[in-house]
């Protein structure tokens, strides 16, 4: 919060919990960020791994389950890959969708905030 | 979480003393008694003491976010020894023994499996067993990363109103002075 020179723009509870909620949705935000890049790799890795799969002529692929390293025969493997790609890729569009709602919000209570406190507030990153 | 706009009456939460919102700069000095220097200290304190509670719940965050995984892993070897059981195959696993060195392991039909408990203590459960076991401590898992970021959130509200506080006690105190010196010099002239 930026320190005015003591200007008489009065606080009430509500634009307490305004900039309460602000504060709020941009942590959310940053861990959104932070969720949707991990997602974004794992993609990755899955994607380079069945690339890796489709390459190779080994009937038996070593998969890890856990800490250990299974003998799963290849077309099983695959199937796994397949699923886990999904399983990710719906995630990291539920993770995006959250991500555009917090932006949305966030901009909404930029206006009003700005609206009423104008030099007094600073809402942006440092 | 939207709380109305009456009046805010949440004390504590959890042992996190609440941060009671100021309507009225000149009415909080008052009542309370304190010169802006005090309040202003009185404040700094609290800012200090939230920092420490929220690197505290930080730290049991991070423990939970990586304990979940950990169990998600357990339960599907679990699974996977129970899918195996049918066939009558062995499972053929490769296994670290130590940094950089792999052993292979050939784990025949079981019914049973041994889980780590903590504090050196291993115990063996049937599968079924072991599922509903680690089934509910990911449960418990999750349940408490919840109570937590509820926590987290509420603290970090604390903290939000405080530095509004002493932001706007501050302003309050400037502008006391320029009316005074206002004053001062309207009296001279």
């Amino acid at each position: 919060m930026q320190q005015s020179g003591g200007s008489e723009t009065e606080v009430t509870w509500e634009d307490q919990q305004n900039i309460n909620k602000f504060g709020r949705l941009n942590n959310r935000f940053h861990e959104l960020e932070d969720e949707i890049k991990m997602a974004k790799e794992t993609n990755e890795n899955l994607e380079d791994a069945s690339n890796e799969l489709i390459l190779t002529d080994e009937e038996m692929v070593r998969f890890q389950i856990g800490e250990v390293f299974a003998h799963v025969p290849k077309e099983e493997v695959e199937e796994r890959i397949e699923q886990m790609k999904e399983v990710t890729s719906k995630k990291l569009e539920k993770l995006e969708e959250e991500k555009d709602s917090v932006v949305a919000q966030m901009a909404e209570l930029k206006k009003i905030l700005y609206g009423k406190f104008k030099d007094s507030i600073n809402l942006e990153e440092d | 979480m939207a709380s109305s706009s009456s009046s805010p009456a949440v004390t504590e939460r959890r042992g996190i003393p609440g941060a009671s919102f100021v309507h009225d700069v000149q009415t909080y000095l008052t009542e309370s008694g304190l010169d802006v220097n005090s309040a202003l200290a009185f404040l700094q304190e609290r800012l200090q003491q939230y920092k420490l509670v929220e690197m505290k719940l930080l730290a049991q965050q991070r423990d939970l976010q990586a304990k979940i995984p950990d169990i998600e892993k357990c339960l599907d070897v679990v699974a996977t020894l129970e899918a195996k059981k049918g066939t009558g195959e062995p499972l053929i696993a490769d296994f670290e023994v130590s940094e950089g060195i792999y052993s292979r392991a050939r784990i025949e039909d079981t019914d049973s499996v041994c889980l780590w408990l903590g504090a050196n203590v291993m115990l063996e459960y049937s599968c079924e067993e072991a599922t509903a076991l680690l089934q509910k401590n990911l449960e418990n898992a999750k349940a408490s990363l919840e109570v937590l970021v509820t926590d987290l959130q509420f603290l970090r509200d604390q903290v939000t109103i405080t530095q509004v506080t002493i932001a706007r006690v501050y302003n309050w105190d400037v502008h006391q002075r320029r009316i005074r010196q206002a004053a001062a010099a309207a009296q001279d002239s």
